[in-house]
């Protein structure tokens, strides 16, 4: 299949679950008066539920999504490891850690950006962390096990600071930041996250090139003209405003940005680069695509969407370990 | 306060029973399990019934509430740690005269009241650990409406001895709500309890007969949901309420359950009433302040829906 | 004249890995780097293609490398590392591909001019039949070619090849080194490591010996690769010969006692 008609169809497929994440919900609003809310106004309650509830909801799952199988792809080809993805090698952890250490402490409140700020510290943190252990002389050992650290790490720092909170509620919300969810999120988290997740995908897109050069290894890439230190800033500022600003308003979604890049791998001509953008796209329909599953599998009481994730990531990171495992070890 | 309570654990009843040479063992749990049930093999159980209590301990929010309006100097020993959150806990401020208590076995032993009284849905094991070791426990169910808090308060007042104070203050609230209720005027706006996390307060809730005395329908009630639930934000918009009673954040350490007070979906409902409506723990237990709760929504009510005009939507 | 490195020094991590190297690289020339293992071949090779800091100076007509840009350097010379590294299943036309890389401008296709140059450096690695074959699932030896056809579809007028016959049948050396002579005499420089002392002795117009660091011997093969110079430098006994095709350098032992 060629790269355009690929991405084509990946863009149909997201447009359509884009529509029915729109379509689905508690309230049973004819499809096409919700659109007509949701385009031209209409009756007080479809449009309010079109425009504040459902919107946000879907477009941070596109996002967000669409971030996380980016991420995924900027990774694995960047490390040249099939293993890599945000949450298996703790980036989403710390972006949530950041998150929480900022939204707890009252000081998401003083500043609009502070939340995504402390997200993005987190998650840029996280990223050196790994490169300075794992890129360079990285087996995909080091890299899982690094990974394993980090995630623990900022999960029970996490916990902790969610303890220490004298809000009875917060140690309950340790779901939403280990788990994540787009649910009753509003145009407000859109307005903080979006923006900034856009600057982080044009430096991803912008890496690509580099990354394909990475398939033959840093040196090779070096003498094909790559900037070293360059690339290394984009992917940490890439995947930091991606992953950071994603997490901040949705918390730590798994396993998108391993799975999608192995499924949409086969259907390109293999190059890092070339994997980008239907990565992005499969993300933004994995995770529409488990969003509408939450709302439907028990509907009432609605699962967090990274449950659904995990559900299928998990397996498939399991069989790719197997898969590997002459390399791994 | 805290002094008081300091040295109450360590008052004669506490020493007088010293658990040396038994504590090597390593689980403290154990070790004061096992120093309970030796002590309550040499004591006599405490005398039940008759006379009322010298000293009385509360274990839960609820009841602290009542034994606070209804005890004697001196009688009760402590109240619940979270008969000082003022989110919870309408007495909060009298409650900074009590020492505080979490509510576990091993504070209860050795404190040694004569008569402990709680809640039925917390701390099950307490209680029946309690009881095996033969103190008094009188468990207060808190499944209830306005029709039972008279009931509760004169059950409270047999308790502690004050069975005068409690019929006074119990047959005063009836009738305070038969008063209300009769001011009841044409047809009822409807109204929703929405909590934190968007839960609804449902039928059989205490909240649910506070909305009906002050003359709203329940919304969340009247779409089928019971008890604490989580109510899809969407059908709140949907069925577009007159009054929505949001809760205050607890405290003031942000927590992302108070986000969907706040979510601009609420805002945006232009013909309905938002807002933290009910005075902060008015509702929370069932205790004479709930006609505080009452007469709050019956503020709003009128303003939502005068009497004399129907309510608007 | 071409590449001339001056006195380059190499420090990693507080150890003098390369010691005061200097040669000099003309154009049409094929240069063998010899020396035994630890020698700092590699580094030096390193160094000289711009990815390792160090001392001294490598230019090209007179143009210092490492002050160039990496795309600039990557423009004039083309490093062909030790380690083969193709990291997903790419087709050996993508990865020989990647050689024209400094040449196209961000997000622009190959030119007819790029697959002409792919196919010429295909050819020339004799990995033609193989372009769509997934590079991973070919033998090590093929992957070397397709790994030097990269290279030097890279075009540049410097070609620096870390051991780039190890892993390949007798066959496939000979073809190889032919090629790289070949390139020679399109005007280019190349500077090759190698482990086989006939292989060197026999293509390269000139080899230069490394020990410890530094340069121990530079010069034609016949003049450098003698008796005393394979026992100081490799500890090695050889027997030489000569047939017309140049010398024969066949070890046979071990130079010096070991002390007990």
């Amino acid at each position: 299949m060629s790269q355009s008609r690929l991405n084509l169809l990946l863009c149909l497929l997201v447009l359509a679950l884009f529509l029915a994440s729109m379509l689905i919900g508690p309230a049973r609003l004819g499809p096409l008066d919700s659109l007509r809310a949701l385009v031209a106004g209409g009756d007080e309650a479809t449009m309010i539920i079109m425009r504040e509830i459902r919107l946000p909801r879907a477009i941070l799952a596109l996002a967000v999504g669409f971030g996380l199988g980016l991420c995924g792809a900027v990774l694995q080809g960047f490390l040249r490891n099939p293993l890599a993805e945000p949450g298996i090698i703790g980036v989403s952890a710390a972006a949530s850690f950041g998150a929480v250490l900022v939204f707890y402490s009252g000081l998401a409140g003083a500043a609009f950006y502070a939340l995504p700020a402390g997200a993005l510290a987190g998650a840029a943190l996280s990223v050196v962390i790994l490169l300075a252990i794992a890129a360079r002389h990285g087996s995909t050992l080091t890299l899982i096990l690094s990974g394993v650290a980090l995630t623990s790490l900022a999960g029970a720092l996490t916990s902790l600071v969610l303890n220490l909170s004298p809000n009875p509620f917060a140690s309950y919300e340790i779901i939403f930041w280990l788990l994540g969810s787009v649910k009753d999120r509003s145009m407000n988290d859109v307005w903080i996250a979006l923006p900034l997740m856009l600057a982080g995908w044009a430096l991803l897109v912008f890496s690509g090139r580099a990354l394909d050069a990475f398939s033959l290894g840093e040196e090779a890439a070096a003498g094909l003209g790559v900037d070293m230190r360059r690339t290394r800033l984009l992917v940490i500022a890439g995947v930091a405003l991606s992953v950071g600003a994603g997490t901040a308003v949705t918390g730590a979604i798994g396993f998108v940005g391993l799975v999608v890049p192995h499924l949409v791998r086969p259907l390109t001509d293999r190059m890092p680069g070339s994997l980008l953008l239907p990565s992005g796209l499969g993300g933004a329909a994995l995770l529409l695509a488990a969003d509408i599953a939450v709302r439907i599998i028990v509907p009432g009481k609605e699962l967090n969407v990274g449950v659904v994730t995990a559900l299928i990531g998990a397996p498939f990171f399991l069989w790719l370990i197997v898969r590997s495992r002459r390399e791994i070890f | 306060m805290a002094g008081g309570g300091r040295a109450h654990l360590f008052s004669p009843a506490g020493r007088r029973w010293p658990r040396s040479g038994r504590t090597r063992e390593r689980h403290p749990a154990f070790r004061n399990r096992f120093a309970a049930l030796a002590t309550l093999a040499l004591l006599a159980l405490p005398a039940h019934a008759g006379e009322a209590p010298a000293r009385v301990m509360s274990l839960n929010v609820c009841t602290d509430q009542l034994a606070m309006l209804l005890a004697k100097p001196g009688q009760l020993v402590s109240v619940s740690e979270l008969a000082g959150d003022p989110s919870l806990s309408f007495l909060h401020e009298k409650a900074a005269a009590y020492p505080r208590n979490a509510g576990t076995a091993e504070e209860v032993f050795l404190a040694r009241p004569d008569a402990v009284v709680t809640g039925t849905f917390s701390l099950h094991n307490t209680t029946a650990l309690l009881r095996r070791l033969g103190f008094r426990v009188e468990e207060f169910s808190f499944e209830q409406t306005l029709d039972t808090i008279p009931r509760e308060i004169r059950r409270m007042g047999g308790i502690l001895g004050a069975g005068d104070r409690a019929e006074e203050i119990a047959s005063r609230f009836e009738t305070e709500l038969k008063n209300v209720e009769a001011s009841l005027c044409g047809p009822s706006p409807t109204a929703i309890a929405y909590d934190q996390n968007g839960i609804a307060l449902g039928s059989g809730t205490l909240a649910d007969s506070v909305m009906r005395a002050a003359g709203l329908r329940n919304l969340a009630a009247e779409l089928g949901y019971a008890g604490m639930a989580p109510f899809p934000l969407e059908l709140l918009v949907v069925h577009r309420p007159d009054i929505v009673i949001l809760r205050e954040p607890l405290t003031e350490a942000p927590a992302l359950a108070d986000q969907i007070t706040r979510h601009p979906a609420l805002r945006a409902l232009k013909t309905s009433h938002v807002g933290a409506y009910v005075p902060p723990g008015s509702w929370a237990c069932g205790a004479p302040a709930v006609l505080d709760a009452v007469r709050a929504l019956r503020a709003v009510r009128e303003e939502a829906a005068p009497c004399g005009k129907a309510p608007s939507g | 004249m071409s590449l001339v490195a001056e006195r380059v020094s190499v420090e990693l991590a507080g150890r003098r890995i390369v010691e005061d190297a200097s040669f000099s690289l003309a154009r049409g020339e094929v240069v063998g780097l010899l020396g035994p293992n630890g020698a700092g071949k590699s580094t030096l090779m390193r160094a000289i293609a711009g990815h390792l800091p160090h001392s001294g100076s490598a230019s090209l007509d007179g143009a210092d490398l490492a002050t160039l840009s990496a795309l600039e350097r990557a423009r004039l010379v083309a490093h062909l590392p030790q380690a083969r590294v193709i990291a997903w299943p790419l087709s050996v036309r993508n990865v020989v591909g990647l050689g024209r890389m400094p040449w196209r401008s961000f997000a622009r296709g190959f030119s007819e001019n790029d697959r002409a140059i792919c196919a010429e450096a295909m050819e020339l690695m004799d990995v033609g039949d193989l372009a769509d074959r997934p590079a991973t699932e070919l033998s090590g030896g093929e992957q070397a070619r397709v790994l030097i056809a990269r290279a030097v579809a890279q075009d540049t007028p410097v070609l620096i090849a870390d051991e780039p016959a190890s892993g390949l049948d007798p066959a496939h050396q000979m073809t190889m080194m032919a090629a790289l002579r070949r390139l020679a005499t399109k005007d280019r420089a190349i500077l090759v490591s190698l482990h086989d002392l006939t292989l060197a002795a026999r293509w390269c117009d000139r080899v230069v010996l490394m020990r410890d660091g530094r340069i121990a011997a530079d010069g034609p093969p016949a003049a450098i690769l003698t008796p005393e110079c394979l026992q100081s430098v490799f500890g090695i006994v050889a027997h030489i010969d000569h047939d017309r095709g140049g010398m024969i350098l066949a070890p046979t032992g071990l130079t010096g006692d070991t002390p007990p």
